[in-house]
């Protein structure tokens, strides 16, 4: 994606260093916030959707005669921050934390007037980042703190250059903003499927029992109570938890039910997989269901033999490598994290997506126990409530197009300025749908982006739904609901497209079930373009069974 | 040690090693600019372990400019 780097130090340097994203540069003393104000400036001009605003805490207090001028200073660079981010809500600003080394010898009796800046400057970035919903935090004071200052700066590159950062630091820097960039544009996986035995505890629990595992407050069993602390946060922030465990499922759960210091209970997990079977098979099983693919999974394994197998069998499941010294645990959690689960933000639906998976394992085993899938679907109390795309479901609605993989019919991904963008465009509509049930709310699960083409006729240009609610007919009955919309709007043809990927064939049962469609194109990839003329009828068959209430037009 | 030379530099600028010779100068390389030049001298310092003082970083006009730095290191 297009990015702007603003500094107030040299940075071209650091530009460099990032791949697959286009970089516009603009540095030096005073030049970022002019560039931030100028509308006509090269950052705006060169359509960036995110800035990065990488801040030199020593370089900010120059020429700044005391404490209080300092202060001030920093507030009105503040102000303006929030003014460029207020009047462009549509750009992600990315404003870093500031380190201020001391510049000059100090006794220990003056005041350390270095954090106080700092702690000013961090407050106020937090406070505007709380306070506007597209300012983001970069923390580059922990950067440095992690590496250190001494290997993070280079005084000579500084007075060769203007270059503030060492080879080590931009490499750093130049990383954390691609993580950032690569999180806007891709995917990131979904579940966290973890071992027992030796993983989230020391010892193996059918041997060494309840009292003999290694699981405590603090001495070394607590750097299994750590691990198992950072993963329970990874599950707040959206990512579905799982195990998969070799294991008598008794002693398992024994585990989980009377240990004190179990930190990850029982109702974390979506799923638990404790038996005897290979584990290849466990997981495959566990993705199908959770309905995941294997490329969302990322698999935690103490045993380098079960890792080298799901390597092998399921190369698309992520094995990271374990830490032969445990008391490093923490810093692999870290780590799996930054590689594999980074996300900008947590949404609403990112809170509740082990609830959402529990409440759907639950579904299906009373579809098992329910007569018909009629019976089922009608115990459900199914309800659909849909409604216009607004400012507030943009995030949601470039999220679904970036997730959603398995039902999703032309699989097209937007970023959240191109839904924005798609909202201003005339004669486009995008509708988003949630859905609940007796078992709870779904959340926003299902999309739909029409294009009028001409008067009456108008393209589907996406139709993708999140797989906790397949199986449903849900996408039946609302695709029913859009096609009385359109008519009613004078539209007499409905254009559909199919493109498969190798996900999407739950996308393809439905336009196959479909009827009335006449064949326009199909190409070579095997995507297929369908009329249907809804002037009459509707392309689906399928009865509505579950009640849909339509939110107001915003 | 030249070798390792070579190929330190042409990581930090960028291109194959095999471009490179003893005999480069910041001239023939398109990425070898001012920015480029500094660098390379941070490569240099941290791939052999030495420090090469800011006095002398005017008189490196080629890769072998470096080879009196490297303490017979690598």
């Amino acid at each position: 994606m297009r990015c702007a780097l603003l500094s107030n130090v040299n940075v071209e340097s650091v530009a460099r260093r990032i791949g697959r994203h286009q970089v516009h540069v603009a540095q030096g003393y005073g030049a970022w916030r002019q560039e931030l104000a100028d509308p006509g400036s090269g950052t705006w001009k060169f359509g960036a959707a995110a800035v990065f605003l990488v801040l030199d805490g020593a370089e900010l207090l120059r020429g700044q005669p005391g404490l209080d001028a300092a202060l001030a200073g920093l507030d009105e660079h503040l102000a303006s921050i929030e003014r460029a981010a207020r009047e462009l809500p549509q750009v992600r600003f990315f404003v870093s934390t500031i380190d201020v080394p001391a510049h000059t010898p100090r006794s220990l009796k003056e005041d350390h007037l270095q954090r106080r800046l700092e702690e000013h400057w961090n407050a106020g970035v937090s406070r505007v980042s709380a306070d506007r919903k597209n300012v983001y935090v970069v923390d580059l004071k922990a950067l440095v703190e992690e590496t250190g200052r001494a290997q993070f700066y280079s005084s000579k590159r500084w007075y060769l250059g203007g270059l503030r950062f060492s080879i080590a630091g931009e490499k750093l820097l130049a990383a954390e903003i691609e993580r950032i960039l690569d999180a806007q544009v891709s995917a990131r996986k979904k579940c966290l499927l973890l071992d027992l035995d030796n993983t989230l505890w020391g010892g193996v629990i059918g041997e060494d029992g309840l009292e003999g595992i290694q699981l405590s407050e603090t001495g070394e069993g607590a750097r299994y109570k750590d691990f198992q602390r950072r993963i329970q946060r990874l599950r707040q922030m959206g990512v579905i938890l799982g195990v998969v465990s070799k294991n008598n499922e008794a002693d398992a759960l024994e585990v989980f039910a009377s240990h004190q210091h179990m930190v990850l209970k029982k109702e974390d997990f979506a799923l638990l997989k404790i038996d005897w079977s290979p584990k290849p098979q466990s997981i495959a099983e566990a993705a199908q269901a959770l309905d995941i693919g294997l490329d969302s999974i990322v698999f935690v394994d103490d045993n380098p033999v079960e890792r080298e197998a799901i390597r092998t069998a399921l190369p698309e499941v992520a094995v990271p490598e374990f830490p032969a010294d445990t008391s490093e645990l923490c810093a692999f959690l870290d780590r799996i994290y930054q590689e594999h689960f980074f996300t900008l933000e947590t949404t609403e639906e990112d809170r509740g997506r082990t609830e959402a998976y529990l409440a759907n394992a639950r579904r299906a085993e009373e579809r098992t126990a329910a007569g018909s899938i009629d019976e089922f679907l009608a115990a459900l109390r199914t309800k659909i409530s849909l409604g216009r795309v607004g400012d507030e479901d943009v995030p949601r609605a470039a999220q679904l197009t970036q997730k959603t993989n398995q039902f999703n019919l032309t699989t097209r991904r937007y970023s959240e300025q191109q839904v924005r963008a798609l909202l201003a465009t005339p004669g486009v509509a995008m509708f988003i749908a949630s859905v609940s049930d007796k078992y709870g709310d779904n959340g926003k699960v299902l999309l739909g982006i029409v294009r009028k083409l001409s008067a009456d006729i108008a393209d589907l240009d996406t139709f993708l739904m999140s797989c906790r609610v397949m199986g449903r007919f849900i996408e039946d009955q609302v695709l029913d609901h859009l096609v009385r919309e359109l008519r009613a709007e004078g539209i007499r043809k409905l254009r559909v497209r199919f493109v498969p990927t190798r996900k999407n064939d739950p996308a393809r049962a439905f336009v196959e079930r479909l009827t009335g469609g006449q064949l326009l194109d199909k190409d070579d990839t095997g995507a297929i373009l369908w009329e249907f003329d809804i002037a009459q009828a509707s392309p689906v068959a399928k009865p509505p069974y579950a009640e849909l209430l339509t939110r107001g037009e915003s | 040690m030249e070798q390792k030379l070579i190929a330190i530099v042409a990581a930090a600028l960028g291109v194959p090693a095999s471009t490179l010779r003893l005999e480069t100068a910041p001239g023939d390389v398109e990425a070898w600019d001012s920015l480029g030049h500094i660098n390379v001298i941070s490569e240099v310092e941290a791939g052999f372990g030495v420090r090469i003082p800011i006095e002398k970083i005017a008189e490196i006009h080629s890769i072998r400019d470096f080879l009196p730095y490297l303490g017979g290191q690598g």
